[in-house]
């Protein structure tokens, strides 16, 4: 039991408005940056700009959720922030990331038949990726979880980390094209999506709807405001969770599935055509 | 030559990261310490057993409608929550009101079942017009009163508790932080002081803790 006795300038951390960096976060998008280029470069292969584009957009949006304000917001004060988080580097960073990576590439950083070319395999089949997918999203999501990980630093950090991986692993057979790498196509890329949209529900629902503050975390942390009220708080984040995850990911769904739906009308109608061209031969 | 490419870049990934982790944003406060709440005890209750007597002091406050308060008298016959805080202060008081007056809510439980006391440590800045703003944030059935300090700290030295410290400017620029006891204090009908709520005291503890107080501790 951890309590406090003395109420003190130096128990919490009195929220402020004023810009504080966070020199590693900047840090890191560098080292991200120049890990793409440098790729490029050592490989002797022009940059595809619109891979550029979309890589440079994932690690801006890392660094703009993990720099302050919102990294602040989100590692200990408010739950929707830290939520919004979640989305962030699940559902907008790891795909940005990962779709921004050219096959040459990936057969660079994974080379066919090395170990990591093994655990990859085997961590991104379908089955296998939604269930790490849930559990990180279950597990992190945990109050012991959160009230005993994001109270330190390393922790937090750690939390962030498994959210973005797991979103990486997540993405991988929905998002890569290569048949040698576990991709899955329509209908089951649909059904996968849809899956762990609904799995999604449920730490949502139980953010929306408790009555009591789930996260000693958020409850405890110095308000923002006077008034401020924790379980409010909580419920937009069940909301936030629900409603920007699930769009997000039916959006996919819903653009995936007619682009599948599109193409198999015209591998039918092509095949007719054969078909017809061939009796009328 | 390629083989140490990719280590340095390894290298690179792995301080860029361990800078990233020190420089995280979770608190490293006893607030965030404090996330487990407390313990239920055998019991039932929460809230932390006395083990010395103490009773509500006989020292005379001022209610913000400037009326003479004398804690021993007018908390009398009924169960009394009493917290000693300031109206600046940036996390522990609103913390611990807001519970309160939540946990009043869902319980539904009555102000006039349970009295919940706020006193003022910083008469210097809290004037009965701030103190009234301050609770009506929470609950504007929250009791404010007020002194001047030498008689705040009496109070506090008959409750055995420290009296308040000047420690520093708030980071927020709104003068000076006040240290001071982050403790709720309950009494009895009878003035007798029963149990303790540190700050680390989740809503949901009172919400289990509000009912037995009412059922116990009243008349």
């Amino acid at each position: 039991m951890n309590v406090a006795w003395w109420c003190s300038s130096n128990p919490g951390q009195v929220w402020t408005w004023r810009y504080t960096p966070f020199v590693g976060v900047w840090l890191a998008a560098a080292a991200l940056l120049g890990l793409y280029l440098g790729a490029h470069r050592r490989a002797g292969r022009p940059v595809d700009p619109r891979l550029l584009r979309r890589w440079v957009a994932g690690v801006a949006v890392m660094a703009v959720v993990s720099e302050w304000p919102l990294g602040a917001l989100g590692a200990g004060y408010l739950a929707t922030v830290g939520i919004g988080r979640y989305i962030a580097l699940t559902f907008v960073v790891a795909p940005l990331l990962l779709s921004a990576i050219p096959t040459w590439l990936l057969d660079r950083w994974l080379p066919h038949g090395s170990a990591r070319w093994t655990a990859t395999r085997w961590l991104t089949r379908w089955p296998v990726a939604l269930l790490v997918f849930n559990a990180v999203l279950f597990g992190t999501h945990l109050p012991v979880a959160i009230d005993t990980l994001k109270v330190y630093q390393v922790g937090s950090f750690a939390v962030d980390a498994a959210h973005l991986l797991a979103g990486l692993v997540w993405w991988f057979p929905a998002m890569r094209r290569e048949a040698d790498r576990g991709a899955i196509r329509e209908p089951l890329r649909a059904f996968y999506l849809f899956a762990s949209s609904i799995l999604m529900f449920v730490p949502a629902t139980f953010l929306a709807f408790s009555p009591l503050p789930l996260y000693g975390l958020y409850e405890l942390a110095p308000p923002l405001w006077l008034g401020f009220d924790p379980v409010r708080d909580q419920q937009l984040a069940g909301v936030l969770m629900n409603v920007v995850g699930g769009l997000a990911l039916w959006t996919v769904i819903a653009i995936g599935f007619m682009r599948w739906a599109r193409a198999e009308e015209r591998a039918d109608l092509e095949a007719r055509r054969a078909a017809g061209r061939s009796a009328a031969g | 030559m390629r083989r140490t490419g990719r280590t340095g870049r390894a290298a690179l990934l792995v301080v860029a990261a361990l800078v990233v982790a020190g420089c995280s944003t979770a608190p490293s406060s006893s607030t965030a310490l404090s996330a487990q709440g407390l313990t239920q005890a055998d019991d039932g209750w929460y809230g932390l057993p006395l083990t010395v007597e103490r009773s509500l002091p006989d020292v005379t406050l001022t209610t913000t409608s400037g009326r003479p308060f004398r804690l021993d008298t007018e908390l009398a016959g009924g169960p009394t929550l009493l917290f000693f805080g300031y109206s600046s202060c940036p996390d522990i008081c609103p913390v611990h009101l807001a519970s309160i007056a939540s946990a009043m809510e869902q319980t539904r439980t009555r102000y006039d079942q349970v009295r919940v006391v706020f006193v003022s440590v910083d008469p210097a800045r809290d004037t009965p017009e701030r103190i009234d703003t301050f609770l009506d944030h929470f609950d504007d059935r929250m009791i404010g009163l007020h002194a001047a300090l030498p008689v705040v700290e009496e109070a506090l030295t008959q409750l055995d508790l420290p009296g308040p410290i000047v420690e520093g400017p708030d980071p927020r620029g709104e003068g000076d932080l006040i240290g001071h006891p982050a403790q709720v204090i309950g009494f009895d009908a009878e003035g007798r002081a029963r149990r303790v709520w540190p700050f680390g005291t989740r809503r949901s503890d009172w919400v289990a803790d509000l009912p037995r107080i009412v059922a116990d501790w009243s008349a």
